[in-house]
């Protein structure tokens, strides 16, 4: 699963630099050898835009006067590409020219530094970069994560789905996807009290999270609803390990009603391999496996290898 | 050691505003001593008339200088950069005039190295 607090504890920020001047390169890193920050390096746009897509760094220090491809070009393509459009850029200008600057802002640029640099100012302009960075990324987490459980919340979810949904297609990698609904949550509520409930909730979320992989991706749904996005999961493994959380919430002894235990039903469905079923069908197909577990009795799971029923049974359930 | 019949310009010294900063000595002295490569590949894109390359070494001595504390350097580079980016190359005494005294200023930062 991934662990959300990994990505707010990140200790140390990286910080790209792409200058086609070496003697830009080992300034810059003495003079913020003290800020505890990794550099990246690059001295040409090109490979600097790899580096940025396959690193992701905090923050971007971008030189616009280079040969090959100028600092413009590769503004524009970072933040034309998905992966680096968030990464905050500081331009690095020989130029005082105001239009540069204007050009600078407009494409996205968060900051604007002329050559000669005046080293303190610049070490001011990086920390305050990072720092608004940093609170930027804890406000866009925030709004992704579900405050009860501290999962992933259903907006997340619907982005992360899609994506990892076409990501498998586009492979033909192996995935599968779990719905998980706790049984008769609403007579919890009732008998025990809502903190009961909450409670429920949030011992599921901590059973998911910790029978889950680094890889995968637990989220509320909304309710008493979960989903687990397994990527690189086949059907039948899919079950082994939705089949140890029913297992483990069956097991669990509550301490606010010992003697009332929970249970939970899922519907998976999983794939190897290409299916022309689109993302929102997934979803469906896997609420029509979790009502079937509801149906068949609860605290159990219903699983379909897509790879093997296809396609009869996307449209069968139409 | 001032020897009284050399014109100034060869005996002066020019020391970098960092040269006391620990955290900047060895960067500077790097700097210092890559200087006589770059004194040479001004004077053989001046005398072969490249003057885009010119331009380039201009640019990125204008860049630097400064950084490792020798801003009269930059200054110089950065009025040769100007003039070959207005497009005065056909002003080729002018130029070279201007090449020489970044050149002198960078053999004086070696002199205030060596001093």
């Amino acid at each position: 699963m991934t662990e959300i607090a990994s990505h707010s504890d990140e200790t140390r920020p990286t910080v790209l630099i792409i200058d086609d001047s070496a003697d830009v390169h080992r300034l810059l890193k003495v003079r913020l050898k003290h800020e505890e920050i990794d550099f990246l390096s690059a001295e040409r746009g090109a490979p600097g835009i790899q580096l940025a897509r396959d690193h992701r760094p905090t923050l971007v220090l971008l030189d616009l006067d280079m040969p090959e491809m100028d600092g413009f070009q590769v503004l524009r393509a970072l933040k034309d590409h998905n992966e680096t459009q968030h990464i905050p850029v500081i331009v690095l200008s020989g130029q005082q020219s105001p239009q540069d600057k204007v050009t600078a802002f407009e494409l996205g640029a968060v900051d604007y530094i002329t050559k000669p640099f005046e080293f303190t100012e610049l070490r001011v302009r990086v920390r305050s970069a990072l720092r608004m960075h940093q609170l930027v990324q804890m406000l866009a987490q925030k709004a992704q994560i579900d405050g009860l459980t501290g999962l992933w919340n259903r907006t997340y979810f619907d982005n992360r789905w899609t994506e990892e949904h076409a990501r498998a297609t586009r492979h033909g990698h192996p995935i599968s996807v779990a719905v998980l609904d706790v049984d008769h949550f609403k007579s919890v509520n009732d008998t025990f009290g809502h903190p009961a409930g909450d409670a429920v909730l949030q011992g599921l979320a901590k059973i998911a999270r910790r029978e889950a992989r680094n890889t995968d991706l637990a989220c509320r749904y909304g309710g008493e609803e979960f989903v687990l996005i397994m990527p690189d999961t086949r059907a039948h493994e899919a079950e082994i390990l939705l089949e140890r959380v029913r297992a483990a919430v069956e097991a669990t002894v509550w301490p606010r009603h010992p003697q009332r235990t929970v249970t939970i039903s899922v519907g998976i469905v999983g794939a190897t391999g290409v299916t022309p079923a689109s993302a929102a069908e997934w979803i469906e197909a896997a609420d029509r496996n979790l009502y079937a577990a509801k149906h068949g009795g609860r605290n159990r799971v219903v699983t379909t290898d897509l790879s093997v029923c296809l396609p009869g049974f996307i449209a069968r359930q139409k | 050691m001032h020897e009284p019949h050399l014109p100034s310009a060869s005996t002066s010294q020019l020391r970098s505003q960092f040269a006391d900063d620990p955290e900047m000595a060895e960067l500077v002295e790097l700097f210092v001593s890559e200087l006589p490569d770059r004194v040479e590949s001004l004077e053989r894109a001046l005398t072969s008339g490249e003057f885009a390359q010119l331009q380039r070494l201009a640019h990125q001595l204008k860049g630097a200088s400064a950084g490792y504390g020798f801003p009269t350097i930059g200054q110089a580079a950065a009025s040769i950069e100007d003039a070959l980016r207005r497009g005065i190359e056909s002003d080729v005494a002018m130029l070279q005039q201007q090449v020489n005294g970044l050149i002198g200023l960078c053999r004086a930062a070696q002199r205030g190295a060596a001093a």
